[in-house]
């Protein structure tokens, strides 16, 4: 079993990608983690499979943001 | 008296029982006709502003981006000054800023004294009790909050009698500036009716079959891998046991992965998150509740599965161990215990004489767990902090 990616999932949080249109870009999110695209992309897909993020391709770029799963899902170390 | 709510979560934003606290004490605050306003954060699909005279909920957009969790619970307190800030200018003042956990301690410090306005803080959980110790810096930080905000309120709430414990010996806080006021359960929800066999199928058990829930964020805390292994023993004595684990988390992966590995994946079903109607439909709907947890301060599930008339296994830890009395109205069990939770499990589904009447008796007592009584309470405790409060 693959470690969860917890950093994608929370950084996505905290950097304010919660709603469509405030999608981050893969590069952008990339750049910030210090991550190659194509290790942030196949950790994003497991995201995306469990239905915390989802995708959206705005001129051929994709972005992604998390959605009301993910957002809890981020925040569960507290409550 | 105007209440100025500060809680990072309030539903639909529901990470645990924080926002079922924040929201059940908001509406019986205001049932009793005090203006609360609630601020929190922001939630995809809720409204920025609900008013329903008079209780006010106003969430809260981070505008600016963090690079850490715990970096941006700062950052969002910051938003939270601003927006009280702004709710004084068009309300008036507050006469108390009640904040809940580490989490708003620094907006409800700076309203306090921006104000001149007592704080009132509430203890549903520490940072120490978390993680048993400070072992990273972001750990102190959190703990240095606690502090902080446990110093400069007026009153402190802690939800049990445990919590209680806790903060007076780890924040050298007099105990009587310290009052325990339990977490409720809003009794209504559970008084609606349940198709039984419907909820049952949906989730994939069959008639015959004995459905056990747990309820709760997927953090080792909660203790989830205990209970999946409990399931592989007690399916040895009751073949037909299934496992339904509602919620969600960083664990769900690892919990899965466990399942499979305990020969359970197929007796395992994990919902994630759900609405509080199937909720309420699941738990009415099980032969028992599981309450696993390693450490829990109060445990608001168990008080939901004993509204529901359900019988309910728990730990013997922090506040379960406070509303549940062992062979009266649930069953304890040892903490990080596979075998203790087993053995109870077992016992439980087997005997439905026992399973009746822990559960009528359950269900007598959490009628003294409502929110109105909490909301008298702690509008007590607002009272007396009004007349203490300092702002040196």
């Amino acid at each position: 079993m693959s470690e969860f990616p917890k950093r994608i999932l929370s950084s996505l949080m905290v950097m304010g990608a919660q709603s469509p249109d405030r999608a981050m870009s893969i590069d952008e999110l990339a750049g910030k983690l210090g991550m190659a695209r194509s290790a942030v992309e196949l950790e994003l897909k497991s995201l995306i499979d469990a239905g915390y993020a989802k995708l959206v391709d705005e001129s051929g770029t994709s972005a992604v943001y998390l959605t009301a799963t993910g957002i809890i899902t981020a925040s569960s170390t507290y409550s | 008296m105007r209440i100025f709510m500060l809680s990072w979560e309030y539903p639909p934003r529901v990470i645990g029982g924080l926002a079922r606290h924040a929201e059940g004490l908001s509406k019986a605050m205001a049932s009793l006709g005090h203006e609360v306003h609630v601020v929190t954060l922001d939630f995809p699909g809720a409204p920025y502003e609900e008013a329903e005279f008079p209780l006010y909920v106003h969430r809260v957009a981070v505008e600016l981006p963090a690079p850490t969790f715990h970096t941006w619970v700062l950052l969002f307190n910051h938003f939270f000054e601003k927006r009280v800030g702004q709710l004084a200018k068009k309300y008036g003042p507050p006469d108390i800023v009640h904040v809940h956990d580490w989490l708003t301690a620094s907006a409800g410090v700076a309203s306090k004294h921006l104000m001149r306005v007592p704080l009132v803080m509430t203890f549903h959980s520490t940072e120490s009790s978390r993680s048993s110790s400070f072992r990273t810096p972001e750990s102190a930080m959190v703990g240095g909050l606690e502090w902080w905000g446990s110093y400069e309120a007026a009153k402190v709430i802690a939800v049990s009698g445990w919590m209680k414990s806790e903060v007076v010996s780890q924040f050298k806080l007099p105990p009587s500036k310290v009052v325990e006021i339990p977490n409720a359960v809003d009794m209504v929800k559970f008084e609606k009716s349940v198709d039984v066999a419907t909820t049952r199928m949906k989730w994939r058990v069959q008639p015959g079959e004995k459905l056990i829930t747990a309820v709760g964020r997927l953090t080792s805390q909660k203790g989830f891998d205990d209970l999946i292994r409990a399931l592989a023993i007690v399916r040895k004595s009751v073949p037909g046991a299934k496992l339904l684990v509602m919620g969600d988390g960083y664990m769900r992966g690892e919990l899965e992965a466990l399942a499979n590995g305990e020969g359970v994946a197929e007796r395992t079903t994990f919902a994630g998150f759900v609405s509080d109607d199937d909720l309420v439909d699941a738990i009415k709907s099980s032969d028992m509740v599981a309450v696993p947890s390693h450490f829990e301060p109060f445990g608001i599930i168990a008080l939901e599965a004993m509204a529901a008339g359900v019988p309910v296994v728990v730990s013997r830890v922090g506040g379960l161990a406070e509303i549940i009395e062992d062979e009266v109205d649930g069953l304890e069990v040892d903490p990080n215990s596979p075998y203790s939770i087993a053995k109870a499990t077992t016992r439980l589904l087997s005997d439905q004489a026992l399973a009746s009447r822990l559960a009528a008796r359950a269900r007598e007592k959490v009628k003294s767990y409502n929110w109105k009584r909490s909301a008298t309470e702690t509008l007590e405790v607002y009272e007396a902090a009004v007349g203490e409060a300092r702002y040196e």
